[in-house]
């Protein structure tokens, strides 16, 4: 076969191997946690991070989330924070800058939600993670919420001296908002 | 004697003074040492015990003035005018200190969007929304300025205290102190030496 002619059946194979692809609208889209600290909530978000999702409610089959993060851009809203999480008693950005989260399945649980099973590699280690998918078409476009409730310490994220859970809670809830647009 | 009367201070004007004493000397060494410990979780805990405290000196000396405004302090001693001014100045501006220092602390932890539970039984709100650097940096140059301007104004109240006391052999210091019937029965309780 000609070159251009694998190319172009390269080109259309994703097209007909995956559900619908979209682009995420990086000013809309917010990537957040929430933590507790001495006995506090507090939220944290992400300001850098890559979606590539492939989602059509329809086709969950063919559905894929591909998410890379950039850990260095956390903002808790507290200068001090900021300055420790990318330490390495915390994410030690400098060894693992990103983390990453691919979809392995859809399903669909009893009670109707939509779950994206997938594994999150943050902090060298990778752990399965159930999302909770929800998504609203809005005109050409779509909203995609997720969420799910990580234990830091599965990631080793504070070990050591800050492994007191009753200083730094052990369960931080993620959420994930994002516009698509078609 | 519970209330002041006109030659001596009342026992609860003497536990606040005596005890707002001893925790502020106890909050400029927590203070002190604590910004130089590393970022660990003692010092997380550190700095919790100092926010504390701060704001148990607020709360006291909240109770204080109130106290202070139900009654009468005792007569003045003769003493020539200047010392007189001296030490209603002193006496004044101590009071502006202790309310403003941790005033400052709790605007500082605010403004740096930091935790605030007193000794880990309840949430204390914040001053501010959150974040705000400005105000943050603005607090914590007042927190320190304010202390060592609080240091000073102490050594000179203790000078002169003594001074009082040993110098003019006057009633300045000891109308501060329990009364000598009560200094035994603490010296046989323990309570003093």
């Amino acid at each position: 076969m000609k070159p251009r002619i694998v190319l172009a059946l390269l080109l259309l194979l994703p097209a007909g191997a995956f559900a619908r692809t979209w682009k995420v609208d990086p000013a809309h889209s917010s990537l957040a946690f929430t933590g507790t600290y001495q006995g506090e909530r507090f939220e944290g978000r992400f300001k850098r991070f890559d979606a590539k999702i492939d989602y059509d409610p329809g086709d969950l089959a063919h559905s894929k989330f591909d998410v890379t993060v950039d850990i260095a851009s956390v903002d808790t809203a507290n200068t001090e924070r900021d300055q420790a999480l990318p330490g390495k008693d915390f994410f030690d950005t400098a060894r693992f800058p990103q983390a990453h989260f691919v979809t392995t399945r859809f399903r669909k649980a009893a009670n109707g939600e939509v779950l994206a099973d997938g594994t999150l590699s943050l902090r060298g280690v990778g752990k399965p993670v159930t999302l909770v998918v929800g998504f609203a078409a809005q005109g050409n476009g779509a909203t995609l919420d997720v969420g799910a409730t990580l234990k830091r310490l599965d990631f080793g994220i504070g070990g050591g001296d800050w492994a007191d859970t009753s200083m730094i809670g052990n369960e931080v809830t993620v959420r994930g908002h994002l516009l698509l647009q078609p | 004697m519970l209330r002041n009367t006109e030659t001596r201070w009342g026992s609860v004007a003497q536990a606040f003074h005596w005890l707002i004493a001893a925790l502020i000397v106890v909050q400029g060494a927590i203070g002190l040492t604590m910004v130089e410990l590393g970022t660990t979780p003692t010092k997380v805990r550190v700095f919790a015990l100092h926010k504390s405290i701060g704001l148990t000196v607020l709360a006291l000396v909240l109770l204080r003035l109130a106290w202070r405004l139900t009654q009468r302090a005792p007569r003045e001693m003769p003493m020539p005018a200047w010392q007189r001014a001296a030490a209603r100045l002193s006496h004044f501006l101590l009071y502006v200190l202790i309310l403003a220092l941790p005033f400052s602390g709790w605007l500082f932890n605010s403004a740096a969007n930091f935790p605030l539970e007193w000794f880990g039984l309840f949430h204390v709100p914040g001053l501010t929304r959150g974040l705000d650097p400005v105000l943050k940096a603005f607090a914590l140059r007042a927190h320190v300025v304010l202390f060592w301007v609080l240091v000073a104004v102490v050594a000179i109240h203790v000078a002169a205290a003594l001074w009082h006391h040993y110098r003019q052999r006057d009633d300045v210091l000891r109308r501060m102190l329990p009364s000598p019937r009560k200094r035994n029965l603490f010296r046989r309780q323990g309570v003093l030496p």
